[in-house]
């Protein structure tokens, strides 16, 4: 993992004393709520329905064991005793007190967290591939760049005032678990011909209001090159996006407007202009960086173990949960672990200040003290040996972290919605609720395998419903609680957008409407065709007819 | 002067210090509680209370003040639009926590 320099902890420190000092002067009245909000902001913090809102930043993902404890420390001191994991791969807590958030900034600051750019119209925290650095089909390891992009982009005074929010998703692997082609800027690390890695470079993607599956700006781009290059997108974008109506700020709106080949011929004309000043960092910095990602020390071991096929053979769930929540590692008879924060009836992403030091204690005993989030909003042990598994996992099962669903119907992504977020239209999680209680059936979920719901409670779409198999959109409808049902979205390597079947449903109507549509999907697939690839097969007539009726 | 108003209105806001939705009583103070609402029937009521609504904005007690349409057919007055209703019942979600089990959560 990286870790700060002098100047990191220096930088941060500054800003937690700079943001004390803010939060005091708001207090006192010496500032006011508008000049104040633009500073908070800066800070993650947001004022929500019932309390103010921090969104820290788990930089692409990565934690310690130490700044978990930290987490679950903030959630129980500061907090109401749990934090909520989001699909940016951070965490929020909903109810810190104003005058008690610098202090929480001071502790995070101790373990090397902050909250900076976790808000506002600047380049967001970097997202990536879950599993990096221990993925098994990885071309390399997605995290060292990362980091460079968040130093690059960190305070970039020349980023911090974009036309909008900017959010930018790299991945190493074959498998797109990072969805970066629903980002305004993906980058996807290839070989070339030639032997060597470099970035796919893709333009243009973004959910929200105006969904767009992000374009190729770059087959292959060297990676020495790779700070210029996003410095010269973002430079066309800044000077270019729109900043009269923010809702068609994004890059997205600018791409479409001007088209790829032009976006892209202005930014290799600005390239040119600057490829050649110091931005992008020497050899040897690449290498200090990556150095902190170095492959911990895993020793070879046998794949087969016997105590695991044993209990595999007797315990249905832990079948399941082999099955489903681990996958296949770089170093022999090794896994990484995915550990479900979706509890059939529980909230997506939540986990309580002991899950949380429960998961450190484990990642310490079990995975190299490393954790990572997923923008799927689970928590994964990357480096866990086969032999460990049947101890893990009765440790996590006992303490209701043990839900072998990952990948499956029931592993829902759900933004907070009108529980807890004042921009939405529509509650996410009793939707969600509904649903995996309905489902609460793991012989039904294996049958009906790989199938990703996800819930947004506003267009604003932090669920990501139109990536989702299964999209639920919630919508005011005269003053009440209203909820689309859009299909065949995807956030993968095979990207699309889901399309809404038909008129929307209330609380009860669409979790029967969901249902409906795994029936059709049940009885019209051909052999182990997954439920994505049935509903291009078929359209979506059949599944409109079955939710709906033919008149 | 504030807009036209087609039906009662009350006023909503955030505690400053822990962001609490709170709403502003006859007697010019703010509950945690809806039921106590200051209701206005007409647009003089209405400037009046959010007067007195601002004042505590300037005096940083409140942020977000904002008036919005009251639904007094019920029992108790409550907000009408359900965003609102949201900011007043807390949370449908952990029962377990928050104030939707104590109107004093923050004690």
């Amino acid at each position: 993992m990286y870790a700060y320099d002098t100047y990191d902890h220096a930088m941060v420190n500054a800003r937690v004393a700079e943001f004390r000092d803010q939060v005091d002067r708001r207090m006192k009245g010496e500032l006011t709520e508008e000049e104040f909000r633009p500073l908070r902001l800066m800070n993650g913090l947001y004022l929500q329905l019932h309390a103010y809102m921090l969104r820290v930043a788990i930089p692409y993902g990565t934690l310690s064991a130490d700044q978990m404890r930290k987490l679950a420390h903030i959630a129980r001191k500061y907090d109401k005793g749990y934090g909520h994991f989001t699909t940016r791969q951070n965490i929020q807590y909903n109810w810190p007190k104003l005058s008690e958030t610098p202090d929480i900034l001071q502790e995070l600051a101790d373990v090397e967290m902050h909250a900076i750019q976790t808000s506002g119209n600047c380049i967001r925290n970097v997202t990536t591939d879950q599993f990096a650095g221990a993925a098994a089909d990885e071309v390399a390891d997605p995290r060292p760049y990362a980091e460079l992009i968040r130093q690059w982009s960190t305070f970039h005074p020349e980023f911090s005032f974009l036309p909008r929010k900017f959010k930018i998703a790299i991945t190493g692997a074959k498998e797109d678990r990072a969805a970066v082609k629903w980002h305004d800027i993906g980058l996807v690390l290839k070989q070339n011909d030639a032997g060597e890695v470099g970035f796919e470079v893709l333009a243009g993607g973004g959910m929200g209001r105006t969904p767009v599956i992000a374009k190729s700006m770059r087959e292959f781009l060297p990676i020495s090159d790779m700070l210029s290059y996003l410095e010269a997108m973002l430079r066309v974008y800044n000077e270019q996006g729109r900043r009269d109506n923010k809702y068609k700020a994004r890059i997205k709106i600018l791409v479409d407007a001007m088209g790829i080949d032009e976006y892209r011929r202005q930014v290799d004309a600005e390239w040119e202009k600057i490829r050649h000043v110091p931005i992008d960092v020497p050899d040897e910095e690449v290498a200090r960086i990556k150095a902190f990602f170095a492959p911990p020390p895993l020793p070879v071991l046998a794949d087969d173990v016997a105590e695991v096929d044993a209990l595999a053979d007797s315990n249905f769930i832990f079948q399941a949960w082999l099955a489903n929540n681990t996958g296949a590692h770089k170093v022999p008879g090794h896994t990484h672990v995915t550990i479900s924060l979706k509890p059939h009836g529980g909230i997506p992403g939540d986990a309580t200040d002991a899950q949380m030091d429960l998961v450190a204690d484990l990642a310490d005993t079990f995975s190299q003290g490393e954790i990572r989030v997923s923008h799927e909003q689970n928590l994964i042990l990357p480096h866990v040996a086969k032999k460990d598994l049947p101890t893990l996992w009765a440790k996590l099962d006992e303490a209701g972290l043990g839900t072998p669903n990952a990948g499956l119907l029931t592993d829902i992504i759900a933004c907070p919605g009108l529980d807890y977020c004042s921009l939405a239209n529509t509650r996410s999680i009793p939707i969600a609720q509904s649903i995996t209680e309905r489902f609460d059936d793991m012989k039904r979920l294996m049958d009906i395998g790989p199938l990703k719901i996800k819930i947004s409670g506003c267009i604003n779409s932090c669920g990501h419903h139109h990536a989702g198999h299964i999209g639920i959109l919630g919508v005011d409808r005269r003053g009440e609680e209203n909820y689309q049902l859009l299909l065949g979205g995807s956030g993968a390597e095979d990207a699309s957008k889901a399309a809404i079947l038909g008129p929307g449903f209330n609380e009860d109507g669409i979790v029967d409407a969901v249902e409906k549509v795994v029936a059709v999907y049940l009885g019209e697939r051909e052999d182990d065709e997954s439920f994505l690839n049935a509903y291009r097969r078929l359209g979506p007539d059949v599944f409109k007819e079955a939710v709906y009726g033919t008149d | 002067m504030a807009k036209k108003i087609t039906g009662p209105q009350l006023i909503l806001a955030n505690r400053l210090d822990d962001g609490r939705a709170v709403f502003l009583t006859s007697a010019g103070t703010w509950s945690n509680a809806a039921s106590e609402a200051a209701i206005a029937e007409n647009d003089a009521e209405l400037d009046t209370l959010m007067t007195v609504a601002q004042a505590a904005d300037l005096a940083n007690i409140v942020v977000s003040v904002t008036p919005v349409a009251a639904d007094t057919s019920g029992e108790a007055i409550a907000p009408a639009h359900i965003k609102f209703a949201m900011q007043a019942r807390g949370p449908s979600v952990r029962a377990d926590l928050g104030y939707q089990v104590s109107p004093n959560w923050e004690q």
